[in-house]
């Protein structure tokens, strides 16, 4: 899963950013779109692109993009 | 549960009501602290619209028992010959007794007939069918009524906007009977009550009676407002559910059916939102134009009667030729948490309509 094309995927998920605007340090929850209905459409995201499943608590508990990929591809190693 | 087939047994007619009173989701800028930005994100993205709600004197009876008045009328069923009737309800009109005998009474049934509701929501027209089937199909009864409804909008804090604006309220009813040489019905239902608590009213019932302490109100860390005696939803965990269990259960029924998608003409899933039912129509690879999701923007979630609704309000014209027989799957899920699919043949349906509730 390369971290590039994952961080556009999120970009287009959350509506409101601007694509390329985001980086791996990126505290994606200081965002100002970031909100529950946000929350939904990066699960589903990460559903449809990664057929992974991601929990809300999940995306409470980390931080940066970077952080969020990382437990994404521990997730697919499994 | 293991999946199930029936056979001798119809689907007659399909009547569903929805209350006169429509809210819009333009009109409610102030539930959104005026944030416009995030207002029409909800709008474009989860597809949220119109909703059709009752007033406080309504109840999820008077909609199913008028439902079922236009039923018996123009299906013309004799009333003597009702040897059940089941209502699927969960804000039934009193904690004892069921809703199905006091609609029983306003109907004049006969004292022949036997009634019970059922205690589910989203998944609960499925399994009004599933009851229903089963009990013709083994010879119990001849011929059943079938009310499913719920008025969700009278357990949602109005200051909630996590469910507010999603819920809508409905009745209806269908009539299911005994017919030699029927097609076959099939049907699965599952349930996963580890998560009862992610959709669930906490206080009323017995394990936590209706107090000074569950009456208040409590603002949480959105910044919604709801008392233990208002409906709880954790969203993403429901959508989580919904996208992973719904696909996964009805590619498994069709395998079993051993019926292609595409022998299909409607997949008529429960109303929960477009955007819920567009992620399921994606996972599923379904055409669209089989998919009826307009129901859930002009009348809201409206829980056990979102799915007559659909088939009333967007198939009717599509149902009513005579000469032809329309294969639908129907699929529910949530509160319990709890899902069903039901692959049943349709033709000749006596009546299939909407009609707004008159008080």
């Amino acid at each position: 899963m390369e971290l590039k094309t994952f961080i556009k995927n999120f970009e287009e998920a959350v509506e409101d950013v601007a694509v390329g605007s985001l980086s791996g340090d990126t505290v994606y929850r200081s965002l100002e779109p970031w909100d529950s209905l946000a929350v939904l459409t990066v699960i589903a995201m990460v559903d449809a692109e990664y057929d992974l499943r991601l929990k809300a608590r999940e995306l409470k508990q980390i931080e940066t993009l970077s952080e969020l990929h990382a437990l994404l591809e521990s997730k697919q190693s499994v | 549960m293991p999946k199930c087939c029936f056979n001798d047994v119809k689907i007659s007619g399909i009547v569903a009501c929805v209350p006169p009173l429509e809210k819009c989701i333009d009109d409610e800028l102030e539930l959104f602290g005026g944030q416009v930005k995030q207002l029409e994100r909800l709008k474009k993205t989860i597809g949220l619209s119109k909703r059709r709600v009752v007033d406080a004197q309504t109840t999820a009876a008077d909609l199913c028992e008028q439902a079922a008045r236009r039923l018996i009328q123009e299906a013309g069923v004799n009333l003597e010959q009702i040897d059940a009737l089941i209502c699927v309800t969960q804000t039934p009109d009193y904690l004892q007794p069921c809703n199905a005998a006091v609609i029983h009474g306003r109907l004049r049934l006969s004292k022949n007939c036997a009634a019970l509701d059922v205690n589910l929501g989203c998944s609960g027209y499925v399994y009004g069918h599933w009851l229903a089937h089963s009990l013709v199909a083994s010879g119990g009864c001849e011929r059943i009524l079938l009310l499913a409804g719920d008025t969700i909008s009278r357990l949602v804090h109005a200051k909630d906007r996590s469910v507010a604006p999603l819920f809508g309220d409905g009745g209806s009813a269908t009539l299911i009977e005994r017919s030699v040489g029927a097609p076959s019905a099939y049907f699965s239902l599952q349930t996963d009550g580890g998560a009862y608590d992610r959709l669930i009213v906490p206080a009323g019932g017995a394990r936590q009676p209706l107090s000074r302490k569950t009456a208040e109100v409590i603002e949480d860390e959105a910044g919604n407002f709801r008392s233990l005696e208002n409906l709880f939803i954790d969203g993403a965990e429901i959508f989580n559910f919904s996208i992973t269990e719904e696909p996964k259960s009805v590619k498994e029924l069709l395998e079993y059916a051993e019926i292609d998608a595409d022998a299909v003409d409607y997949f008529v899933f429960h109303q929960a939102n477009r955007y819920i039912l567009g992620n399921i129509a994606k996972r599923l690879k379904l055409d669209l134009a089989k998919v009826p999701m307009q129901t859930v923007e002009r009348y809201g979630n409206q829980s056990s009667a979102s799915i007559p609704t659909a088939i009333c309000g967007e198939l009717a014209t599509a149902l009513a030729d005579r000469a032809s027989t329309r294969r639908l799957l129907l699929s529910g899920f949530g509160v319990g948490l709890s899902w069903a699919s039901a692959l049943v043949e349709v033709s000749e349906l006596a009546v299939c309509e909407l009609i707004d509730y008159t008080a």
